[in-house]
Formats: structure tokens, C-alpha cells, sequence
């Protein structure tokens, strides 16, 4: 595999308070600090890990949410390979904005096909007993748009955390797999297989 | 056509070549010695290039060759477009007719209007239609320039040198940003003043229309027809090489650039064209610093009546040394703004009789908001909501905010809330809890600390406005004064699409509360207040700290990614004396430097002759000198402040709060 195809950069998204910085924290350091700060600026963490035999290095963006910082956040956004769309399920509003997120990462991504760049959305803080929002309607929305992968997850207590970064990956891995295929000189290749190859640019 | 004011050269450079037939027949390259101007004309910027007549002189090229009049012509690329544009033709005559004296020669078929027809290889064009420089080096440096119809205009020889001084003189008329995919070009962007505008429409993004005129227009338009035009430079130079146009990984650096680019180059606020090159600094001298000031001290300036005396030498010694934690619940009061210095003990107290009755009349407003109310107040329920997330996400490692529950929280939060409702459109932004919490810390007191911050908000509100106003010009000015300090790195951050310097954000946005201990920030921010020794020392601290990093970020090479990322992992690590002392060197060498830009001294107010920063200046020249040591009174004061350092202990640890409500 090639140097570069081997850093993937994933960025999370969400209302301020979601838990963005503390998922990354858990799943890079696997730490939950509850005097944590609420993020400032731009920050990022990477985070060496294999998957399906593949090792690649995630490069983790964590930006802060409130909206007078969207010009200040939004230029990191391109050349993501996978957006994180982040809710609180105890936050019915941060559920709600998270098509508010989906759009504002799309337009700025500058994503050429939105339909299947891959999303991943994670429903945090399920620790919490008193829920706003049910599994099931986060399903029905991921359903509605686009097949998205969910988990719920807790940075507290660290369910999911792993499985959602590397679901990410896949996602991530499966469609440069699908763009491979659709490069001429490729050979027939059908089956996901780890590349060897180094994909020229 | 006849010039309404005389032409303003803003850079010339004689010594600079066209060579012909580069490529073919190498022993044999012909050159055209000449001069280029940058020259002002109306406000228009032009760039001109003359040969001098026919008196190319072979003893002064560093390369071979012959007889200037056989070959001097430059020769089109076949390819090229030939799009006549009668505008350029006009632009050359204008500058022209007041500039040059020059003898007119037929030139054949030229092609390209650019190209003075009348005299072999001279060329001008208005900046506004450059597209591209290429810049390239062969022992020496050359630039090619491109236009935005395309024509590729003879490339530049700077046998003499000088062609980083001539792309200084450029930038003070246009934006040069280094290409993504080739870093020897530096595409051009509109003027400065222009981008400037455009970078306050960035940020006014609540109109997505602006952004997207911006974000698609110049990076996808100049990125497409830079394709043409690199694609060009590989034909006519390069052939055999072919460019790998897949983006590099870390692209966003090269798209903050393209989103930021007010901030990337060293900007003048004023409209004059000051050209910063190496300018002498001298040498850095030695700082020492001082004993904070003790209460003793702090005691001897006030009269019977309350009233501070002689405030600029005591100043001058909190600038020195910073206070001795008891001292600062009172000193904060006055470098805050909140107390007149020239006031007395009983007026205070009045002062502070009224401002406590403010307070509760404006925390009343929102305490006394209904559920009912907050339904249909989406603003207030926002910046509650806000407020309340913050708030746990505060300093919580400190004894002050630490725990469930704990009452400087709630005072945090009250204080916040009164806040907005006495700036409701500000209202509450992510990073003025940051700015509350030492202030709380120090006033343990509802009112003073909200009155305080209300002060300390005044200088800080234009970080937190819509337009982010004040981090713009902050941005553009640190650039401004490490482009003196220090100019390679100043070059490397640029060569990093980091000339923007967007990993200062923090530091500057909430005064490096997120950098330093929190007993650093205290000594920092009443340093900082005195307003000593200059304006912006603030921005000279952040020059500071990077004079400190920058070897390492040279060293490590590191990128746009790395550089962000070793600047956001310097928090809590850094030593603030050891800042504070680098930061007034810094502040000394550059006071003392002899020819100092003006856009510099502009930013630090040295130019400002007010009575005021006069006298600051002599008192502060003084306590400067290497002889004068600390005041025999001072060891007294040290003795007398161990006592205080007990209580100040205790203070810190009992979480000592003023209720009152
Ligand atoms: N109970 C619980 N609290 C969490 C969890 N993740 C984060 N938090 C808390 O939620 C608050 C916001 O977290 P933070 O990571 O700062 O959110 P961000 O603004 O999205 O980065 C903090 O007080 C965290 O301690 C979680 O999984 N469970
Ligand atoms: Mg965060």
C-alpha cells in the first residue's frame, strides 16, 4: 500500500457538548477525563491501527461546534475520507441538527458524490439513563440518508468507541477499493482484498 | 495618454536578464540586460521590464553570451493563445510616456501586446492580470510570469540578485500564495485589499453565497486554468517530466490558504507601498525581571485617601514583576479599569454601591425569565445552553471550579448570564468562560469580577464579534512583526501554507489562558494590562514563544499538520518568565532598531508621542539600565511577602466566595 493511502484523516462532527473531543480522547489514549476542556480552535490526534489486516494511521479532527467558529473550522474539513456525525442521546437537538452538520461537512468537503462518501454517525453518551433519542429513529435516519453505519456509543465507559473508528476505516477502505476498480489499467478484481500495489497518483 | 499624477516607483531593480533560445542551444544564450519597476500609477500597480538600449554589457553575466543585437528577441511558444487586448496596450503607453526615456525600436511580429512592439523583449502588464509567478533557481534566482489570458511573458533573470526583493514589492499590491502542486509557483490572487474583503465575507458565513463565491471561484478557477498553465510551463521546459496532480494529504493547509488569505502575507493596513526588507534588529539585550510587587508596595503608592500615586512607575514595576497574589484582588480592580486610579477610598465605595445595584438589576432580567418566556426566546435559550456546557467544561481542575456543584461554578454561570443580558448581541461565544474564570478566581466576588470582566471584555470583544475582526487583524499583524523578527522562518511558515499563522488561534482568542498554568495566566494578563511597554505586547509574546519553537519546527521539517499539532501540544508546557523576558528583549531590539517599518512601529505604537508613553518610555529606559539595581527596600519586601505567601496559600485552597444574592 502506498504511504499516502495508508493515513486516513476522519473528522467528528457535531453540536458543541456531544462528546467529540472525549470519543477521541477514549479511543486514542483510551482515557475519559472528565475535567476536560471544551475544544478551542482545530486539534487532531493520530491513531495507528489495523484492520482487516491493513495498518493504517487515522488522523482524528476534532474542531469546536459553536456556530461564529464555522469559518474557522470549516477549511479543515477538506480532504476527509469519513465524517463522524456525532449526537448526544440525551440531546434531542443535537440529533436534530445533525443533517444541519451533514450539510455544512458536504458543502465545505466539497465532496464530489455525497451519496457515497462515507458517514458514519454515532449516538453518544448511551451511559446516560434518561434518553431523548431512541435507537430506533437514529436508525431510520441513517437509513434514510444513505445506509450509514451506527453506534452507540460511550466515551465514559468506553462501549463502541473502538468499533465505530474502525468501522470508519472500513467504510473508508471500501469505497478507495470501489474507486480502484474503476481505473482502467486495474485488473479484475472483484474481491475487497488488501492491496499490495501501490495506487499511482 | 496623459497622466493625471506622476507614476510612484515602488521597486526597481537594474540587472535583471532575458535570455533567449534557453532551451536549444545552451552555449549560445543570448541575454538582454534591462531594469524592472514595480511602478504606481493611479492606483493601478504595474510591472515593467525594459531592456537598457542595446548596451548589454557580457562582462557582467555570469553565463555565456553573444552579440546582444542578433538574438534579443524573445520567441513566442507556438501554442500560446494570441489574445489581443488593446487595454494592456494603453496600460504600457500611460506608463510609458511618464517613466522611461527610450529610444523606439520595430519589433517584427510580436504576438502578444505585452510585449512592447517598439522595443525588443520589453514587456508590462497591470498586476491585476497576472495569474502566476513561476519562480525557479540555477545559482541564480529567475521568475516567470504568467497572465491570466495565458500568455507566458519571457522569464526574468536576476543575475544580480534582488528577486526576492522584487516579489516583496509585489506583494504589497497582490496575493501570492504558493501553488498546491508546484512549489516554485506562487499563483496570484486579487489585491490585498480585495482579499481583505473577501476575508471578512469568510467570515460572515451565515451568507454561504459569499463563501461559495469565494471558495469555488478563485481556488476551482485557478486551479483550472493553473493546469493550463503549468501544463505550459512542462511543454516549453519540462517536457519529459509530467507533474503528479493528485492532492497531497495534508490539502487542507494548501485550502486555508486559499480560504484565509488576508492573513498570509504581511499585509499593510496602510495604502502606502512600504517594501519590509532585512532590516538590521542588532542585537537582542539582556531582560532581567523583578520581585512581583508586594502589598507593602502596592500600599506606598496609594495616599491617605485612597488615590494611587506616581501610577506609571508603579506600573512600570507590575510590568517588572507582576504582583504578589494578595495584592491582586485590589490592583486588578484598577489595571482592569474598573477603579480610577486617581480615585479615593470613599468614591470606591460609592462606585461600587452603584455598580452592585447594576449587577442585580441585569442578572434579575434573565432570573427572572419564565419558562413560558424561554420558550420563545431562542437566543437566550442558546446562549444558556451554551453557557451551561461550558461552564462544566471550565478550569475544573481548579480547587476554585473543582467538583459537583461547587459555587464558583454557579457564579461562573450567573456571571456569564448577566453578561449577556448586559451585551445581548454579543451574548455568550465559547472561549469568554475562559476569560472569567482567573478573574472570578482572583475577585472572589460576584460583582467585582463581573465588572472586571466587563473591562477585560472591552479589550477582547472584537476575538468573539461575528467577523472575527479582531482575530484578522491580529493575525495579520503578528505576521507582520515575524516577518521582521525573523524572515526565514517567516519564509518556512509561508513555504508550509502556515503564514497565516492559524495555529496562534487559541493563544490570541483567549489570551493563552490554554497555554500556561493557571497561576501563569494571572502573571501574564496584569503584565499585560499595565500596557506596558508598547501596544500588542501580547503579540510579541506570541513571538516569543515561536522564537523558542522555531528551530525544532525548521529542523523537524515539519508541515502544515505538524506544526499545528506542536503548537497545540506546547500547552502547559511552557515557562512564563522565561516568555515574559524573551518577549521584552524582543520588545528592546525592535525599539531600538533604526529603521523600522512603519507598518511595525504602527502596530506596537511606537510612533505615538503622547505625553503619556513619553514619559512611560524615559521611566521604562531607566529601570532598563543594566546598572540600576532592585531598590535596597526590596529584600525587606521579599521577607515581608513570606508572611503573605501563607495567607495567599490559604486563599487559594478555601474557595473563599462572596455570595450575594
Ligand atoms: N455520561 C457521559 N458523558 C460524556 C460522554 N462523553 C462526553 N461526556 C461529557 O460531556 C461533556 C462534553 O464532552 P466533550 O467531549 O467536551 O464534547 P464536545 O464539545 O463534543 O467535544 C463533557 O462534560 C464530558 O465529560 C459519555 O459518553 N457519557
Ligand atoms: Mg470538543
Amino acid at each position: 500500500m502506498s504511504s499516502k493511502s495508508s493515513l486516513l484523516k476522519v473528522i467528528l462532527l457535531g453540536d458543541g457538548g456531544v462528546g467529540k473531543s472525549s470519543l477521541m480522547n477514549r479511543y486514542v489514549t483510551n482515557k475519559f477525563d472528565s475535567h476536560l476542556f471544551h475544544t478551542i480552535g482545530v486539534e487532531f490526534l493520530n491513531k495507528d491501527l489495523e484492520v482487516d489486516g491493513r495498518t493504517v494511521t487515522l488522523q482524528i479532527w476534532d474542531t469546536a461546534g459553536q456556530e461564529r467558529f464555522r469559518s474557522l473550522r470549516t477549511p479543515f474539513y477538506r480532504g476527509s475520507d469519513c465524517c463522524l456525525l456525532t449526537f448526544s442521546v440525551d440531546d434531542g437537538q443535537s440529533f436534530r441538527n445533525l443533517a444541519n452538520w451533514k450539510k455544512e461537512f458536504v458543502y465545505y468537503a466539497d465532496v464530489k458524490d455525497p451519496d457515497t462518501f462515507p458517514f458514519v454517525v454515532l449516538g453518544n453518551k448511551v451511559d446516560v439513563s434518561e434518553r431523548q433519542v431512541s435507537r430506533e429513529e437514529a436508525l431510520q435516519w441513517c437509513r434514510d440518508n444513505g445506509d450509514y453505519a451506527y453506534y452507540e456509543t460511550s466515551a465514559k465507559d468506553a462501549t463502541n468507541v473502538s468499533a465505530a473508528f474502525e468501522e470508519a476505516v472500513r467504510r473508508v477502505l471500501a469505497t478507495e477499493d470501489r474507486a480502484e476498480h474503476l481505473i482502467p489499467t486495474d485488473t479484475v478484481n472483484l474481491h475487497r482484498k488488501p492491496r499490495t500495489g501501490a495506487p499511482c497518483c | 495618454m496623459a497622466a493625471t499624477t506622476p507614476p510612484k516607483v515602488i521597486f526597481e531593480h537594474e540587472g535583471v536578464f532575458i535570455h533567449s533560445n534557453t532551451e536549444e542551444l545552451e552555449d549560445q544564450d543570448s541575454l538582454i540586460s534591462g531594469y524592472l519597476r514595480i511602478v504606481d500609477k493611479d492606483g493601478e500597480t504595474v510591472v515593467e521590464y525594459k531592456p537598457l538600449e542595446d548596451t548589454v554589457d557580457p562582462s557582467n553575466m555570469l553565463c555565456a553570451c553573444k552579440d546582444s543585437s542578433s538574438v534579443v528577441e524573445w520567441t513566442q511558444r507556438p501554442h500560446r493563445t494570441v489574445d489581443q487586448q488593446l487595454s494592456y496596450e494603453t496600460e504600457w503607453d500611460m506608463v510609458n510616456a511618464v517613466s522611461f526615456k527610450r529610444k523606439a525600436h520595430t519589433n517584427g511580429e510580436g504576438g502578444s501586446n505585452h510585449l512592447n512592439e517598439r522595443n525588443k523583449g520589453a514587456f508590462s502588464f497591470n498586476v491585476a492580470d497576472l495569474r502566476s509567478v513561476t519562480v525557479k533557481c540555477e545559482g541564480w534566482s529567475y521568475l516567470i510570469f504568467c497572465l491570466k489570458d495565458d500568455t507566458t511573458l519571457p522569464a526574468i533573470h536576476f543575475h544580480q540578485g534582488g528577486s526576492q526583493a522584487f516579489l516583496d514589492g509585489l506583494r504589497k499590491s497582490v496575493q501570492l500564495t504558493e501553488s498546491p502542486d508546484d512549489e516554485n509557483i506562487l499563483l496570484v490572487g486579487a489585491y490585498s485589499k480585495a482579499f481583505s474583503q473577501s476575508f471578512e465575507n469568510l467570515l460572515d458565513d451565515t451568507n454561504y453565497g459569499l463563501v461559495q463565491k469565494f471558495k469555488k471561484d478563485p481556488y476551482t478557477t485557478t486551479l483550472g486554468g493553473f493546469s493550463k498553465v503549468t501544463n505550459y510551463f512542462f511543454d516549453a521546459f519540462r517536457p519529459s517530466e509530467s507533474e503528479c496532480q493528485q492532492r497531497p494529504v495534508e490539502e487542507m493547509a494548501d485550502i486555508l490558504g486559499e480560504l484565509i488569505p488576508g492573513l498570509e502575507i504581511n499585509q499593510q493596513e496602510e495604502p502606502g507601498f512600504e517594501v519590509i526588507t532585512r532590516v538590521d534588529l542588532g542585537t537582542r539585550p539582556e531582560v532581567q525581571r523583578r520581585e512581583p510587587v508586594m502589598m507593602e508596595d502596592w500600599a506606598k503608592h496609594q495616599d491617605s485617601e485612597g488615590r494611587v500615586s506616581n501610577v506609571p512607575h508603579l506600573k512600570h514595576l507590575i510590568f517588572k514583576g507582576g504582583l504578589c497574589h494578595a495584592v491582586r484582588k485590589d490592583a486588578w480592580k484598577f489595571l482592569l479599569d474598573y477603579y480610577p486610579w486617581d480615585s479615593t477610598h470613599e468614591e470606591r465605595k460609592n462606585l461600587q454601591k452603584r455598580k452592585t445595584d447594576e449587577y442585580f438589576r441585569m442578572k434579575l432580567q434573565w432570573k427572572s425569565v419564565s419558562e413560558e418566556q424561554e420558550k420563545r426566546n431562542s437566543r437566550l435559550r442558546d446562549y444558556k445552553s451554551l453557557i451551561e456546557k461550558d461552564v462544566n467544561r471550565t478550569d475544573r481542575t481548579n480547587k476554585f471550579y473543582e467538583g459537583l456543584d461547587n459555587p464558583g461554578l454557579i457564579l461562573l454561570h450567573d456571571i456569564l448570564m448577566t453578561y449577556c443580558m448586559y451585551d445581548f448581541d454579543l451574548g455568550y461565544v465559547q472561549g469568554m468562560s475562559d476569560l472569567l474564570s482567573p478573574i472570578l478566581y482572583v475577585m472572589e466576588n460576584e460583582v467585582d469580577a463581573f465588572w472586571c470582566f466587563v473591562s477585560f471584555m472591552d479589550q477582547m470583544h472584537e476575538n468573539f464579534e461575528e467577523q472575527m475582526q479582531g482575530m484578522k487583524t491580529q493575525l495579520i499583524q503578528l505576521s507582520t512583526l515575524l516577518r521582521l523578527l525573523d524572515l526565514a522562518f517567516w519564509n518556512y511558515l509561508e513555504a508550509q501554507d502556515s503564514g497565516y499563522l492559524y495555529f496562534c488561534f487559541r493563544w490570541l482568542l483567549i489570551r493563552f489562558k490554554r497555554e500556561l498554568h493557571f497561576q501563569d495566566v494571572l502573571r501574564l494578563w496584569e503584565v499585560m494590562w499595565t500596557g506596558l511597554p508598547c501596544h500588542n505586547f501580547h503579540l510579541l509574546v506570541c513571538c516569543a514563544i515561536l522564537d523558542s519553537e522555531k528551530q525544532k519546527i525548521m529542523d523537524r521539517h515539519y508541515g502544515f499538520n505538524e506544526i499545528l499539532k506542536h503548537i497545540n501540544e506546547l500547552s502547559m508546557k511552557l515557562d512564563i518568565e522565561e516568555i515574559l523576558i524573551k518577549s521584552e528583549a524582543i520588545y528592546m531590539q525592535i525599539k531600538n532598531c533604526k529603521d523600522l517599518p512603519n507598518s511595525v512601529s504602527d502596530i506596537l505604537g511606537l510612533n505615538a508621542v503622547t505625553n503619556d508613553s513619553t514619559l512611560e518610555t524615559s521611566e521604562y529606559g531607566v529601570l532598563e539600565s543594566p546598572q540600576s539595581s532592585p531598590r535596597p527596600a526590596h529584600r525587606q519586601d521579599q521577607a515581608y511577602s513570606n508572611g503573605h505567601g501563607l495567607l495567599q496559600e490559604a486563599s487559594h485552597n478555601r474557595c473563599k466566595v462572596a455570595f450575594i444574592s
